[in-house]
């Protein structure tokens, strides 16, 4: 389907060619002869030259978008505080247990660190965690590529749920009173268990009847929370919007737009993480164009928590992140600090409001 | 007779050993390909190359490519529209096409002959989306010169030289991952 075809014609060309060399013809070896050079030489001949020497392309062929790279300071709500040396390799997951305690996810393993950034415990993984959860009552809930396991406070397994099927790639986790919701970004849906393990339902597919107009997720990335106002946020990146939902998966309502501007949600898939504050307003992470905004309850843009100027190893190799994965999950603790899992730094970067 | 069996036999074996010096050189033979991981999109594939336009084009790997109706590689950094309007999109040349799929999502191609290899589009769909563009010599074109004159220029030191039989250097999806 793409432009590899060719690649093949040309390599059935070459076949041809040597079969008629391994004839004896010598008609063969010219051809091959022919073939070892320079096959489009001839055609092309008329049209070759001796480089730019010194010419450059018009302002028309390039791409330009480094004047969104620039924060407006007095958009800047937020300063950075603190910065947590994960040790890890990789980043993957940040979230908030009892006591703001830290936790991190990241290689093989869990980190714990105490909400001033001393790290109190680790515990082990059999394979690379891609999301994180802590319930209120300190049980730990850790997304894996396609399953979740269960551990508790001191970080002893006490479950491993049932695989999630099909393309399953686990993006997020949120823990409620009694569910816990999934983000699977394979198979774009969410999943709602009980704190059993139990499967309940799926929600966000595709549905007209509810006006439900399906995730996009062209990254692998579909982040979703549950707030103090008991709703399921959900990411629709595709779409540049969040959107709510009840526990039994009925829309309810979304915001969001699509704009390079600081208001709005850049690139073909944004946000790709978000956290909400202990008012019920929101803190959104986004790829590209790296930054991190607040809105209101509402969806209205308020203001920056970090803008791209803060993320230099991001913005200097764009090969490097984008979709390449590059974590930027985001936590929120009970005294309203943002914590920012920077997977460029493998730091959990720690931003409170300015006073 | 016997002469003609002599004769017939040296081309025999004449041809078989032109067949294995063939395949030795095949072996041997290399030519210039860039990392696309490594590629900085600096325009230069395009000005840099002897020919005129360049070897060096725009591909699309189909399963990176996310299908966005908002295609970062399409468009340009603010469209008045997300149609195909000339004034929305990136490429100078017009060199992508834009095709409706099953809503909400798009598929794009790359027309070859508009291509010049400017990396225009590679930059907006690497920043911004999955980086299914990317840019690669194409070797029904490329003349395969001992010194690659965008080899010799590129800031990035993408450039280098590969096996015959394996030309290009694709990207994928695991290493998006």
């Amino acid at each position: 389907m793409n432009e590899v075809p060719r690649k093949t014609e040309q390599a059935t060309r070459r076949q041809f060619l040597r079969r008629s060399v391994g004839g004896a013809s010598l008609f063969g070896l010219g051809s091959a002869t022919g073939l070892l050079g320079f096959p489009a030489q001839a055609e092309q001949a008329g049209t070759t030259g001796g480089g730019s020497g010194g010419r450059s392309l018009g302002k028309e062929y390039t791409y330009d978008v480094s004047k969104f790279f620039k924060t407006d300071p007095a958009l800047i709500q937020y300063d950075e505080t603190a910065k947590i040396a994960t040790g890890l390799g990789e980043l993957s997951a940040v979230a908030i247990g009892p006591e703001d305690r830290v936790l991190v996810a990241g290689d093989k393993a869990v980190r714990v660190f105490s909400k001033t950034g001393e790290r109190t415990g680790e515990f082990m993984l059999d394979e690379r965690p891609r999301c994180l959860a802590a319930a209120a009552k300190g049980n730990i809930f850790v997304g894996m590529k396609d399953h979740v396991e269960v551990f508790d406070a001191s970080g002893a397994r006490q479950a491993r749920w049932n695989n999630a099927g099909g393309d399953a790639l686990l993006t997020a986790l949120a823990v409620a009173e009694k569910d816990v919701f999934v983000a699977d970004a394979g198979n774009r849906v969410v999943l709602r268990y009980d704190l059993g393990g139990k499967l309940l339902g799926r929600i966000g597919k595709k549905n007209p009847d509810k006006h439900i107009l399906g995730f996009i997720v062209p990254s692998p990335f579909l982040d979703l929370a549950v707030g103090a106002d008991g709703v399921l946020w959900v990411v629709n990146p595709g779409r540049h919007r969040l959107e709510a939902y009840t526990f039994d998966g009925d829309l309810q309502s979304f915001w969001g737009e699509e704009s390079l501007g600081v208001k709005g949600f850049c690139g073909c898939c944004n946000p790709i993480h978000f956290a909400r504050l202990p008012d019920g307003r929101f803190v959104t992470s986004e790829k590209g164009l790296p930054r991190v905004k607040v809105y209101s309850a509402k969806g209205e843009f308020e203001g920056v928590v970090a803008g791209p100027e803060l993320f230099p190893n991001q913005t200097a190799n764009p090969n490097s992140t984008a979709a390449h994965g590059v974590c930027m999950d985001l936590a929120v603790d009970s005294a309203g600090r943002v914590l920012l899992a920077d997977a460029s730094t493998r730091e959990v970067r720690v931003f409170a409001r300015k006073k | 007779m016997l002469n003609g069996a002599m004769r017939g036999a040296f081309l025999f074996l004449l041809g078989a050993a032109t067949t294995v010096l063939f395949r030795r050189s095949q072996a041997k033979r290399t030519v210039w390909q860039l990392d696309p991981y490594k590629c900085v999109q600096c325009n230069r594939c395009a000005t840099e190359c002897v020919l005129k336009p360049s070897a060096v084009k725009c591909v699309q790997v189909y399963p990176m490519c996310g299908y966005c109706k908002l295609c970062t590689g399409y468009f340009e950094p603010e469209p008045v529209s997300l149609d195909t309007g000339a004034e929305n999109q990136l490429c100078p040349t017009g060199a992508i096409k834009r095709r409706a799929l099953e809503d909400p999502y798009y598929e794009y191609t790359i027309d070859e002959p508009r291509c010049i290899g400017c990396a225009k589009c590679v930059k907006g769909c690497v920043l911004f989306g999955n980086g299914s563009f990317f840019l690669q010599v194409r070797h029904d074109r490329c003349v395969n010169c001992d010194e690659c004159a965008i080899a010799i220029a590129c800031p990035a030191q993408a450039f280098q030289r590969v096996p015959a039989d394996k030309p290009y250097l694709m990207k994928d999806r695991e290493h998006q991952a």
